[in-house]
This record gives structure tokens, sequence and C-alpha cells, in this order.
């Protein structure tokens, strides 16, 4: 009995010690204190590192999934966000811009906690003056970035400039949309912060003209729902509470903003672009090329360089894999899935005929709008070779794209849709072949898969829209056949861009110096080749940044920005260039082309709705959801 | 030892079937249903399937509850026989008529609910014939609002529901201008030129409509025509 009672005594006087010692309050051994990292500049580094890494750069690692589709099942099908603008068509898929497609809400508030531990911190932090500055630019310059990728896709939303702290209350850290316009005037602010605090150095991190590139960027995005908003007018709550769309009167300032913060860049001389004057388009193009397919010897030009060192998975991505023609796949099972359209094709300028488009014209008519098939009754102009017909067009069309019979690696690239027969009767995306005094002829321009690269439906490797793709694509080294095994560099800010954003921000809002904005634009287009100077208008600048920028994902967000969608959008089919060799004119080699709607593709529609993504749960974060969803 | 593996075995029972339990709500059994009417014509006011107009509904009892959306035929009546009794605000959007006010509905059993509404356009005098290699469509506009007309069309497709949204070819004319009750307007598909889509021998059917300048308004309609080619 005495002995039951001395445990008990035991354990009260246990229970009794615990009330008095402090021996419980222990750091946690399994975290690292920010004093302890952010004091270590190797730790900073390691933390910023995590940062950039979750940048909502859209690279190559970019697809409708969202960011940094590389980790260890990367199949996607290669299907691109090219794909769901008038720039590109999948071989095979049809999609469009599905309600899922291109979030970024949980991965944005992740990027936004983490950027606010950092930031919180700053001030503690036991580091000189001059670090404390740099790291206040660059937390404001993510912090700008992350709510940049934020606004574009979800309108306003809820802004957390500090990390929350969870007191077991959920609902205290609920944070109800601002508007729209106050979001990218935040985000705006934080691009003046970064670029005040940030040095001017370059290199893979953000300095001052990064984050001046950036608000040149959002700035003009922002001018443009300002101005073209009233295109896609929409109703509902989110609109009544301002939460989505700006009034017009604000572009102005917006676009005004745009131009503050490209000039400074301008006139900052830090950067230029690459290799401006070229001899000739040959020069231009291999020099435009060149500049993709490993930015680093174009430094003069690039802002920022995401960069990437090894392959593997979450290392490499698969650019080369999914987009190089078929010719070249090299044992890889699945290439040539871009496949450029012919209505981007139509767009690039012709040196003969500068400042207007120059469709591909295929019969002495020059109807171009007869997508009904080949007929023998119409008069096709007849070409040497396959690619005689884009003669004289901009240099960036043959940097941009493989065209038929170009070389590629060394090897010639055949993309042939079939021939017409002697008798006028065509064989058209058929296999087939025929013998005409001793000499076979076949429809794909080759007797197997492996020696071709159009229209063969075999294994979805072959382009339908009579073009493959060229930029960003490794010509140095054979394709490996495997997952995340690319290490081509993307280049996200360039000095192209931050020069058509003033040219457009001028030829749209009316302020700035037109003669430098002319001259913007007509620096790009010398460096493509041209020698004629074109005037400053809305339309010449979109051209130009169309051609210019086509690819490096910028086309989805202009469509978007300035309302314009869900008019190019509208029942829109694409269209193809088919290359027929034209054995009627033999013993000479002629080729006619004809132009008709992607095959087996359907037509495509923008919902209006999609100029703003759904916001997720709002059933749990009470936030007010986007028009119609 | 035995009576512990008896109550583990209760228990175990117990908890399978808890799972079995029939759940006791019932599905839904009422529904909506009802037409959109033109106030001055008394005719049904034609819609598009695709992108057409909706009628919002909101179901009471609920924080902060989720839009249902119904979507309207392309004739303008509308049907939805799965929804749970309960009161709901109910209010036609983004139509081509003039806006309506939201109104508080006790959907029990199978409700009907009319609307009675201004189409932003009327169509008289409408003719869709097929001469020659043409398709002709002519028409008279009559507006019910002050805006302009954005723009006018004539629309094909081998679906009886053809629109503007869903069509295989379309002549279209961009008018921007408030219409003029007294012209007559044409406009024509030319068979021909769009023989890949349109072919012979097949029955497609042909529609006219017309949007006006109001935001997130809809086109008009008049009826779709059927025609062999």
């Amino acid at each position: 009995m005495i002995r039951k009672y001395s445990k008990l005594l035991y354990f009260v006087a246990l229970i009794g010690m615990m009330g008095c010692a402090k021996s419980l309050d222990l750091s946690p051994i399994d975290k690292i204190r920010p004093e302890d990292l952010f004091g270590d500049p190797e730790g900073t580094k390691l933390y910023m590192a995590n940062l950039y890494y979750q940048l909502p750069i859209e690279d190559f690692t970019y697809f409708r999934q969202g960011f940094r589709q590389n980790a260890q099942d990367p199949n996607n099908g290669g299907f691109a966000p090219a794909m769901v603008t008038d720039e590109a068509m999948h071989t095979e898929f049809g999609d469009f811009v599905g309600d899922g497609d291109f979030h970024f809400w949980e991965p944005g508030y992740k990027l936004v906690r983490d950027v606010n531990i950092l930031s919180d911190v700053i001030p503690t932090l036991n580091i000189n003056a001059e670090e404390r500055k740099g790291l206040i630019g660059e937390a404001a310059f993510i912090k700008a970035f992350t709510y940049f990728g934020l606004v574009k896709r979800y309108g306003g939303v809820s802004l957390i400039k500090a990390a929350q702290a969870y007191n077991s209350d959920p609902n205290a850290l609920k944070v109800p949309r601002s508007t729209e316009k106050e979001t990218w005037d935040y985000v705006l602010a934080l691009c003046d912060t970064a670029a005040a605090n940030l040095g001017v150095a370059p290199g893979r991190r953000a300095n001052k003209y990064t984050a001046l590139a950036l608000k040149s960027r959002a700035a003009l995005h922002a001018a443009s729902i300002a101005k073209f908003g009233g295109l896609a007018p929409m109703s509902g709550e989110a609109v009544s509470q301002k939460l989505v769309g700006l009034e017009a009167g604000d572009a102005a300032g917006y676009y005004a903003q745009c131009i503050d913060a490209s000039k400074q860049i301008m006139e900052s001389n830090a950067y230029g672009l690459y290799k401006p004057t070229p001899a000739n388009p040959t020069e231009a193009a291999e020099n435009y090329r060149q500049m993709f397919a490993d930015p680093n010897v174009a430094n003069i030009e690039a802002i920022l360089i995401k960069g990437y060192t090894l392959p593997g998975n979450s290392l490499g991505h698969n650019y080369d894999i999914w987009y190089q023609p078929a010719q070249v796949a090299n044992g890889w099972p699945h290439p040539g899935r871009m496949n450029p359209t012919l209505d981007l094709v139509d767009i690039y300028e012709s040196y003969t005929a500068p400042g207007q488009n120059a469709p591909v014209i295929t019969t002495t008519d020059g109807n171009i709008t007869d997508y009904n098939g080949y007929a023998p009754s119409k008069n096709y102009i007849r070409f040497n070779t396959p690619n005689e017909i884009f003669k004289n067009k901009d240099a960036r069309l043959w940097a941009t794209m493989v065209l038929p019979s170009t070389q590629w690696k060394n090897t010639n690239i055949i993309i042939q849709a079939g021939y017409v027969k002697p008798n006028g009767e065509a064989v058209i995306r058929t296999k087939d072949e025929i013998e005409i005094n001793g000499v076979k002829y076949y429809t794909y321009g080759a007797p197997s898969t492996s020696m071709y690269s159009g229209f063969d439906t075999y294994g979805g490797n072959n382009t339908r829209t009579g073009f493959s793709f060229k930029k960003f694509m490794n010509d140095a080294k054979p394709i490996v056949p495997g997952w995340n095994q690319s290490t081509t560099d993307f280049i996200e800010f360039r000095y192209a861009e931050v020069l058509l954003n003033y040219a457009e921000a001028v030829a749209e809002g009316g302020a700035g110096d037109v003669a430098v904005a002319t001259k913007a634009l007509n620096d790009i287009r010398k460096r493509a080749g041209h020698t004629v100077d074109i005037t400053l208008t809305p339309a010449n600048v979109q051209r130009e940044r169309r051609v210019e920028l086509a690819f490096e994902n910028k086309r989805y967000w202009d469509l978007i920005r300035r309302r314009e969608y869900h008019t190019v959008f509208n029942n829109r089919r694409m269209h193809t260039l088919l290359p027929l060799q034209d054995l009627r004119a033999l013993p000479e080699t002629k080729y006619i082309f004809v132009r008709v709607d992607v095959p087996n593709a359907n037509p495509r529609t923008f919902e209006p709705k999609a100029y703003y993504r759904y916001i997720p749960g709002i059933g749990s974060n009470g936030l007010v959801q986007n028009p119609q969803y | 030892m035995k009576k512990l593996q008896h109550i583990f075995l209760a228990g175990l029972v117990a908890f399978g079937m808890m799972a079995c339990e029939k759940d006791n709500y019932d599905g839904p059994t009422a529904g909506l249903s009802g037409r959109f009417i033109d106030a001055e014509t008394k005719q049904l006011v034609e819609q598009d399937i695709i992108r057409g107009t909706t009628i919002e509904l909101l179901e009471h009892g609920y924080a902060n509850p989720s839009p249902q959306y119904l979507i309207v035929k392309n004739d303008g009546s509308y049907a939805n026989t799965m929804l749970f009794a309960n009161t709901y605000t109910v209010r036609p959007v983004r139509g081509n008529f003039v806006s309506v006010e939201a109104q508080e509905v006790v959907i029990k059993g199978q409700t009907t609910l009319d609307f009675t509404v201004t189409p932003y356009i009327r169509f008289t005098d409408v003719t869709i014939k097929k001469e020659g290699n043409k398709i002709l469509a002519s028409f008279k506009l009559k507006q019910s609002v002050i805006n302009n007309v954005k723009k006018i069309g004539l629309y094909a497709h081998s679906d009886f529901r053809v629109g503007e949204p869903m069509r295989l070819v379309a002549a279209e004319r961009e008018l921007n201008a408030v219409s003029n009750p007294n012209e007559v307007y044409t406009l024509e598909i030319n068979l021909t030129d769009n023989s890949n889509t349109l072919k012979a021998g097949r029955k497609y059917f042909f529609r006219i409509g017309a949007l006006i300048d109001v935001g997130e308004a809809k086109l008009n309609y008049a009826p779709a025509v059927g025609i062999d080619l």
C-alpha cells in the first residue's frame, strides 16, 4: 500500500515540476531559424534559389497544367501554350483554353508566403546596409512578379503583404480580394521599390533593369485592359465590386508608367539588340536563331535568363524531344508536335513590301481566302523548290520555323503533302507512289516514315500545317531520346520586348516620344534584315510583336490583355499550306501550294469569361468568384 | 478472452453497418421550365444553344451559394427537371432582350415560369432561299432600343440548332449603326466558294441573326430554314 502511495507521490511531484522548469521551451532542432539562414550568405543564396525557381516564368516547362512541368513524368503530349493561340497547332490535339488551364493560384500564394517570410526578417538580419538594400529590392521584385502572375489570371486578388501567423482561427487568415486596380498598382509599386533598391550588375538575379522590364510589361498589360476592356464587357458581383476590370480612364496613366520604365532601360545604355546590323537576311536569320539556341551569346539583349544546367527530372526540359522535326528524332518516338500555322506565316513581312502582312499567294488570281482544297481548274503558281514561295519573307520566318526542304542539323527536312499526277489528279495526305519514266515519286517526298517530316499521320510525328519548329531548338547535338534532357536556357526579359512595349505604349497611348518609338520599332526590324523604315501604328507594332516574340508565350497574353481573343477566335479555323509536287511539269521539278483548313481540326471559339481564370476554392476561402464560373 | 472477442466482433459489425445505412435525403424532385415570350408579338424569342441566354438560379438557405445556370433551347424554351424543391432567386442573364429583374420563385414539383421580354431586335419580311449557286437572305430589322446594331449575319450548319456560335459557314456584315426600319437587308452565301463545307445533295439549315451593341448581349434570330442543296 505504501509503495502505491509513493508512486502516486512521484507522479504528483513530476506534474508539479513541469510547471516550474522551462525545460520544454526548446527551440526546435528540426527547423532553421531565419537569423541563421539569412545571416549566412550561402543560406540566403539557397533560399533565393528556391524563390527564383518558383517564379511564374512561362518558359519551356510552362504548359496548360501549370509551371515546371518537368518532374518525373512530364508527359503532357507536348501541348504547348502556343497551341491555344494562332501561332501553332499540335499534330494531333485540337484542344483549346479549358477552365482548369494555366492556373497559378496555389503555387502563387505559396511563393507569396515564401517571399513574405524573407521580407519580414530582412530588417532583423545582421547584414550590412548594401546587402539589406539588395535583399529588399529582390524580395520586392519576386513579390511583384508573383502578383503579376496572379493579377493577369484572376484580376484583383487577396493582397497578403506580410507572412500570416496562424492562431487557431482560420477565419482570421481570410483576406478578401482587392480590386483589380489596387492589385495592379501594388505590382507596379513593388517594381518601383525593387528598382530603387537593386543595383545594376548583370547576372542571373534581378537587377534594377529587370525590375523596370517587369514594370514595363505589367504597366502595358494594365493599360491595355483599361483601354480595351470595353470590347468584352462583363457583369456580375466581381464586376460590380471592381474585382475584375479597369476604368478606361486609367489607361493613360498605365501607358505613361510603361513608357517611363521602358525609357529608363533604353536610356541606360546597359542593354541593346543582339547583332543589330546584319549584312543580309540570311545573316539576320542565323543571328536571331542563335540568340534562342543559346541566350548566353546575347547577354547584351538578355535582361533576365532562366538557366537550365543539368539534364534530369525537375532540372531539364522537353522542348527538343517534343518539337524538333521527325527526321532528326534520333529514336525518340514523339517528335514534331509544334506545327506553326499558315496564319502566322502570313503575318511575316516581305522585304519587297515593307509595313504589311505578306500572305502566301498560291494561285495566279491571288485569292488567299479560298480554303476549299485542290481543284485542277485553279491556276496554281509553279515554284522550283518547296520553299521558293517564301522568298523575300522576313528572316525571322526562316529562323523560327523549319520550312519545307530547308536544312536542319545537316538534314534536308522534307515536308510534302502529295503530288498532282500527270493527268491532273491529285493525291493528297495519302501514302502513295507513282513510277514515271523509271523514276519513283512519293506523296510525302520520300519512301519511308523516317525520311520525311510532313503530313503522314503516322505516330502524330509529322507537321499537319506544313511547317516545323526551329526557334529555341538545339542544333548542336543530337536529341537525347528521354525525358527532361534539354538544357537550353530561356530569356524571360529581353531588350527587344522593352522596345516593343515602349512602341506600343506610345502608339496606343499618344504620350511619349513618337520619334523614339518609331526608331525602337525599326531597330528591331533592321536587326531582322529590313532596310525600309515603317511608321508607328498600332497595327505595325502588333505585327512586329507577333513576329519578333513568336513562341515566347507572349501571344496568349497579348490576346487576353487587348481583349482580342473572343474576336480572333470566333469559330476560328487554323490553316495549312500543302506543298504538292506537280508531276504535270515533268521532266521539270515543280511545286504548287494549296491553302487549306488544318486537317482533322475543328473550329475553336473563345469564351469571354476566360479572360479571367476562376478562383479556386471559394467554398473555403470565401472569395468572390469571377464572372460566369 | 472469449468475451473480449465477442465485444470486438460486435463492435466491428456495428462499424461495418454504419456504412450501409441508407441516406435519407430525397433526390431532386422539382423542376423549372418555361418560355421566353416576346412582349409584342407573343412569339417565342429565338436563342443560341451555345453561348446563348442563360438563367441564373441562386438557391436560398445557403451562405454565398454558387449560382446554377440553365441553358435556353434554340426555340426560346427551357427546362430543368432535376432541381431540389426550394426557394430560388431566378434571373435570366446575358440575354438577347432588355434585361429583366430577378424574382424569387418557390420551386415545388414541376414549376412553370415564363418570361415576357422585349428582344433587342426583331426581324420582319424574312426570306431565305436558294437561287442558283447562292443562298439569299433578305429581311428587315426592327430594333427596340436606341443602340447600334453591331452586325448582321447569315449562318449555315447541318444541324437545325444553327447560330452564330454554331455554324459551318457565315456571311456577316458589320453595321455599327442604328438600323433603318425601312431598309431591306440582304446577305448571301456562295455555295461554290464553300463547296468543301456545304456539300451538294445534303440538307443544311440557314438562320439570320443580328447583334445589338449592348455589353454581353447575345444575337437575335429569325427561325432557321432547312434547304436541300
